[in-house]
């Protein structure tokens, strides 16, 4: 079951919380500025697309783990605050809330993105025309709320157990290296392709790349299968996290684990 | 208030073991039976309070018939639905107040809460913002609506949960102590203002560890204890129950758990509660007769410092004690 008003009452509250809680600073402004800053005084003194591959790879993408971190945070958040009763109490799915929240987050990885790319150009003089920057926009979307909804199954087991975030944050630099995201995927081992393709941020990043420079297309997709993957496999994994929600939150009702934190 | 004999709550058999926790390292603890085979039934429009000491089984028992925690046997049915099959039919129509300070976003303004919850309860989009208003107003913080949560008194706090608990206007409302750790006046204001809700026709039930809140409050009450109901009626008839019993009061310097034992094995004694005062002590036994009993009571106590030993009439919190410790 979804409910539309519970995900747009959760985006709303999500970004209340982010524009009067100063800790999203750190992660949403500060954070960006620095890997900006670092990835560029690395690599100034290439140029051409290795320069805009080092502002995606060590900027762009470097936000996913911002996405990734306040989307899975979401159920922790409310454990923290007691109010994970507080919505499990109310008619609204758990998920849609999540799913709205993680609407937000996703649009907030735009938007890091967008100061990415003014540092790169105004603070170090770099061009960072992409090829074609509507695909780019919508490749960055798709990527960050797939990132966002992985997040969410993530997330998930926030309503179970307190101690999720150790085991998540151990999966998430294999998720980057398996996406392509820091390393080309020609030079992984051949038994790690299923792992890649089965990943949403797989294809988003190929889509990103694709639309980022001339010539490119490694996988032999082209833009619209890059992007379609990356829809089809985020919708994929949005189901499942919706039947996640719906086997761990039986189980926590079970267990009595709802309110320990 | 009580409207008629329209059952609303109907409890039966019902029970509820937290499984042992799942550990890496280590054994996780056992099984807990935190509420065993227990039965009884609320009316439209009363105040039922379920009374007892911490852990007895009182939230887990309010929790299972909110839909947040799923019985492992039995079966309780609110507003004619059943809290587990029936459960997303039922949510809209009930509501669960939780005690204490969690449960709120600190970081939002009252407003901001209240306009979330209604959200999630679905309240008429036209209706909403007046709802919230009207909830700000009637629970006093009409003035702080647009403050933060996190600038909130204790009593402010509390107030916020008891508007968010009435956003969908339930029929039946729950509250898990409601008055626990506030100040004497705040839990004055809330009293009244359950009491203004039950005038209201809303059906209330409550957990607390107070006897006189539960006294003052509620039409019924069961008394609760390690997940058992030790007693089921109102506060009169419990009262009633020790009628014919008799208190004798021990005051000393230097008494503890193993003469409380003493005074406990005694025969004839049916209760003993031991209060710990500023240096001494105070040991209420009830009994059936204290004339005969007070000779053995002084000789137990002999080599004691004690200050008094007087007979009183019991109280409805003897009558407690008498039902949750009792032989």
């Amino acid at each position: 079951m979804i409910s539309l008003r519970a995900m747009k009452a959760a985006l709303k509250q999500q970004s209340i919380h982010f524009f009067v809680d100063p800790q999203w600073i750190i992660p949403s402004i500060i954070a960006p500025f620095i890997f900006t800053t670092v990835t560029l005084f690395l690599f100034r003194h290439a140029g051409g697309d290795l320069l805009l591959y080092a502002v995606l790879g060590g900027g762009v993408l470097g936000m996913w783990g911002n996405t990734i971190h306040s989307s899975s945070w979401s159920i922790g958040y409310d454990r923290m605050n007691g109010t994970l009763e507080s919505i499990m109490v109310t008619p609204a799915p758990l998920s849609s809330v999540v799913f709205g929240r993680c609407l937000w987050n996703a649009f907030l990885g735009l938007l890091n993105a967008l100061a990415v790319f003014i540092v790169a150009h105004f603070a170090f003089a770099i061009d960072v025309s992409v090829r074609d920057p509507l695909g780019f926009v919508v490749a960055l979307f798709l990527t960050l709320l797939s990132l966002a909804v992985l997040g969410m199954i993530f997330g998930a087991f926030y309503v179970v157990t307190r101690a999720s975030s150790a085991f998540f944050q151990m999966l998430e630099f294999p998720i980057y290296v398996l996406s392509g995201a820091v390393f080309p995927l020609v030079i992984l081992p051949e038994w790690t392709r299923p792992f890649s393709y089965a990943l949403p941020a797989t294809w988003g990043a190929e889509a990103l790349k694709i639309s980022a420079f001339t010539g490119y297309d490694s996988l032999s997709i082209g833009l619209p299968g890059a992007l379609g993957l990356t829809a089809l496999t985020t919708i994929v994994y949005l189901l499942i996290s919706f039947q996640l929600f719906t086997y761990l939150e039986k189980r926590a009702k079970v267990n009595g684990t709802l309110v320990r934190y | 208030m009580n409207n008629g004999n329209e059952t609303v709550i109907s409890v039966k058999d019902l029970t509820k073991v937290y499984p042992a926790a799942t550990r890496l390292l280590g054994d996780g603890g056992k099984k807990k039976l935190a509420v065993d085979r227990v039965d009884f039934e609320v009316r439209r429009g009363e105040i039922f309070g379920l009374l007892g000491p911490n852990g007895a089984g009182k939230t887990t028992t309010i929790k299972m018939l909110s839909t947040l925690l799923i019985p492992t046997s039995g079966k309780a049915t609110v507003l004619g639905l059943d809290v587990v099959k029936d459960a997303v039919k039922l949510r809209p129509r009930i509501n669960l107040v939780s005690g204490g300070e969690r449960g709120l976003y600190f970081r939002l303004t009252g407003r901001q809460n209240l306009d979330f919850f209604s959200d999630m309860y679905r309240v008429p989009r036209e209706r909403k913002k007046a709802k919230v208003q009207e909830l700000l107003d009637q629970v006093g913080l009409g003035d702080a609506a647009d403050i933060r949560v996190e600038n909130y008194s204790r009593g402010m706090k509390q107030r916020l949960h008891l508007a968010r608990g009435l956003v969908n206007d339930p029929e039946m409302l729950f509250l898990d102590e409601p008055t626990s750790g506030l100040d004497p006046e705040i839990a004055r204001e809330t009293r009244t203002l359950i009491r203004e809700l039950s005038r209201k026709g809303m059906t209330i039930m409550l957990t607390t560890h107070y006897m006189f809140e539960a006294d003052e409050l509620c039409d019924r009450l069961a008394i609760i204890s390690d997940g058992r109901i030790k007693a089921l009626g109102s506060p009169f008839s419990m009262k009633e129950s020790v009628r014919n019993d008799t208190v004798i009061e021990v005051e000393a310097r230097d008494i503890g758990e193993v003469q409380r034992q003493g005074l406990a094995g005694l025969p004839g004694v049916s209760a003993v509660s031991m209060e710990f005062l500023e240096g001494r002590q105070l040991a209420r036994m009830v009994v059936e007769e204290a004339g005969s009993l007070i000779p053995k009571v002084a000789a137990l106590l002999e080599g004691r410092k004690v200050i008094s030993i007087r007979v009183d009439q019991p109280t409805l919190e003897d009558a407690y004690i008498k039902m949750v410790n009792g032989k």
